[in-house]
């Protein structure tokens, strides 16, 4: 039990995260090897404005702010020129790596290595049927139903998750039809990059904040991507359902550190078997 | 005057050293990546492979030849193995189980401590002619020995590529669709680059741990074979020569900031972490300005899909 309420939590924080990394696969083409490195730069301005004296739900929201502002400046300045050159994925993918160094790094220049934690009271869990839960990883799970609920309601009711849904679907077609391919695009890295913030400061508030931390959370969230099928966000969230769910209950039968490694088998799997995702999407 | 050479001396060999083995493992991955178009983010699991394989080799008997030969086979046969299942798949997907593959093999050496000593790390193996090069001449030694290697594992490489399979290679990196019209097994050659490759990147981890006398797993961490991609893209996609002259550059990079860091108000871990971000951001622009390198020909490219 303590397991699954454990995999709840870390499934719903790689799915909020990978709902961004599988849009942006889908629309652009690519993938975003610096995605796990915007989720741990959120963690860490949260980090910065909690410590500096903010309460952690207005720190929230400027990491969220920041982490938007920080991905539509290098969608200005790299992604879109590089579109227009025509660039190929390969392109792409090996400037996506350098940019993840740079973000990781400056993380490290900045606040170093070590681990650190917010500055919130440290509260009691209480027991539900033999396991412990904490409030955070509650505030955790309710926090995602909301996200996913809010995306639900923008990419199905607004016009312009219409046009993202349209434009993931088939970029010449939505650009013929009279689709500003070039500000939905900078609205999926909004919408993208938004909720990979608020995963990342989430996924601070039940683990500790590291540099690295997003490299790690970066193979579950490929594996999601792939197991809910590129560029399906409703898959994409099942899909971080199940690979946090795995991971969690593998610690049952295999040492805590191969978690990593389930996720990969899993994502190795599905990749062979039906690549185009088991909740269908693009091939 | 003495003393100046004294003390340059040994740096320079030192730097001279680490290229070279920097010089082989990133010519392993410039015959998948620039002559066959492979997207292998995975390439240090083989440099960890062909290192573990040849010192446990050495630790349970064998003499350093054989030890070294198993490294090179071994790592060739794991590049088999990850190729069969994902080389039919699409490029970016590669990257992917590739970086998975690499991460997954170093926290297998970190947790199976009965086979590998876990985060201990390995030492007090065997290195060539040890007993009969006098301790202050050996890396002497071992810098003219890992010269002839390099300049062996070049030529063989020049050979290949500019034999007709070579040409199939860069046929596949071109119009992968041209190629098996043409009755090319397209997944073969693929299977063949990506197991000389790996097993070059073996080669290069025995001498890795011939020189530094030690390993464990953190020295096989996901970061170098990010190296090798700087490297071969510093030099020039599909040269041989430019991966060399990349790797010299690199590491002369790399060995002159920790030397500069005397002068910057920096600590030791900021100073790490700004190398990472020059190096990074060397990435990029590379990548979005100059993407054939200093060496490399523009028409040399498989970039323009």
């Amino acid at each position: 039990m303590q397991l699954v309420i454990n995999g709840l939590v870390i499934g719903s924080i790689i799915a909020i995260t990978a709902i961004g990394l599988s849009m942006i696969y889908k629309t652009l083409n690519f993938v975003n090897f610096a995605h796990g490195d915007f989720v741990a730069f959120a963690a860490y301005i949260a980090l910065f404005a909690n410590t500096s004296g903010m309460h952690l739900a207005s720190a929230f929201l400027v990491a969220i702010l920041a982490t938007i502002v920080l991905g539509v400046f290098m969608e200005k300045v790299v992604w879109h020129p590089m579109r227009r050159k025509n660039a190929s994925r390969t392109t792409l993918i090996i400037i996506s790596i350098g940019l993840a160094l740079v973000l990781r790094n400056i993380l490290i220049f900045i606040w170093g290595g070590s681990t650190r934690n917010y500055n919130i009271p440290v509260r009691r869990g209480f027991e539900f049927f033999g396991a412990t839960i904490t409030p955070n990883q509650v505030l955790v799970i309710i926090a995602a139903f909301i996200l996913v609920f809010a995306l639900h309601c923008l990419l199905s009711r607004t016009k312009i998750g219409k046009s993202i849904r349209a434009l993931s679907d088939n970029i010449d077609l939505a650009r013929i039809s009279g689709i500003d391919v070039d500000r939905v695009i900078l609205w999926t890295w909004v919408i993208g990059l938004g909720l990979a913030a608020a995963g990342g400061v989430l996924y601070g508030l039940v683990t500790a904040i590291r540099p690295d931390m997003g490299w790690y959370l970066l193979l579950p969230m490929f594996a999601a991507v792939i197991l809910g099928g590129i560029g399906n966000p409703y898959g994409t969230i099942a899909g971080g359902i199940i690979i946090g769910l795995s991971q969690e209950l593998s610690t049952a039968v295999l040492p805590t550190e191969y978690k990593f490694a389930v996720s990969f088998v899993v994502m190795t799997l599905v990749l062979l078997l039906k690549p185009e995702g088991i909740f269908g999407g693009a091939k | 005057m003495i003393e100046y050479v004294d003390i340059l001396l040994p740096y320079i060999t030192t730097i001279l050293l680490i290229s070279s083995i920097y010089a082989i493992f990133s010519l392993g991955l410039n015959l998948e990546w620039g002559f066959t178009g492979l997207i292998n983010f995975g390439h240090v699991a083989f440099l960890a492979i062909g290192a573990y394989t040849t010192v446990m080799f050495n630790m349970s008997g064998f003499p350093l030849f054989v030890s070294v030969i198993a490294g090179i086979v071994l790592s060739g046969f794991f590049g088999l193995l990850l190729g069969i299942p994902t080389l039919r798949l699409r490029e970016d997907y590669l990257a992917i189980v590739t970086i998975g593959f690499s991460e997954v093999l170093r926290f297998i050496l970190l947790n199976e401590q009965w086979l590998t000593r876990g985060p201990f790390g390995i030492h007090g193996f065997g290195r060539p002619l040890q007993d009969v090069i006098p301790y202050q001449h050996y890396n002497t030694f071992l810098l003219i020995l890992y010269l002839v290697i390099l300049v062996i594992v070049y030529f063989a490489l020049e050979r290949l590529v500019r034999s007709p399979w070579g040409r199939v290679l860069k046929s596949i990196r071109e119009d992968e669709a041209v190629s098996s019209a043409l009755g090319k097994n397209v997944f073969w050659y693929r299977l063949q680059s990506l197991m000389i490759g790996s097993a070059i990147a073996g080669l290069a981890g025995a001498m890795l741990a011939f020189y530094i006398s030690y390993i464990d797993p953190n020295t096989f961490k996901p970061i170098e074979t990010f190296h090798a991609w700087i490297i071969i893209i510093l030099g020039g996609t599909a040269s041989n020569k430019g991966t060399i002259v990349g790797a010299l550059v690199f590491c002369t990079f790399l060995s002159v900031t920790q030397f500069i860091n005397r002068f910057l108000p920096f600590t030791a871990h900021q100073m790490g972490a700004f190398r990472m971000i020059v190096i990074g951001l060397l990435l990029m622009i590379l990548m979005m300005y100059k993407p054939e390198g200093i060496f490399g020909k523009k028409e040399e490219l498989a970039l323009s899909d």
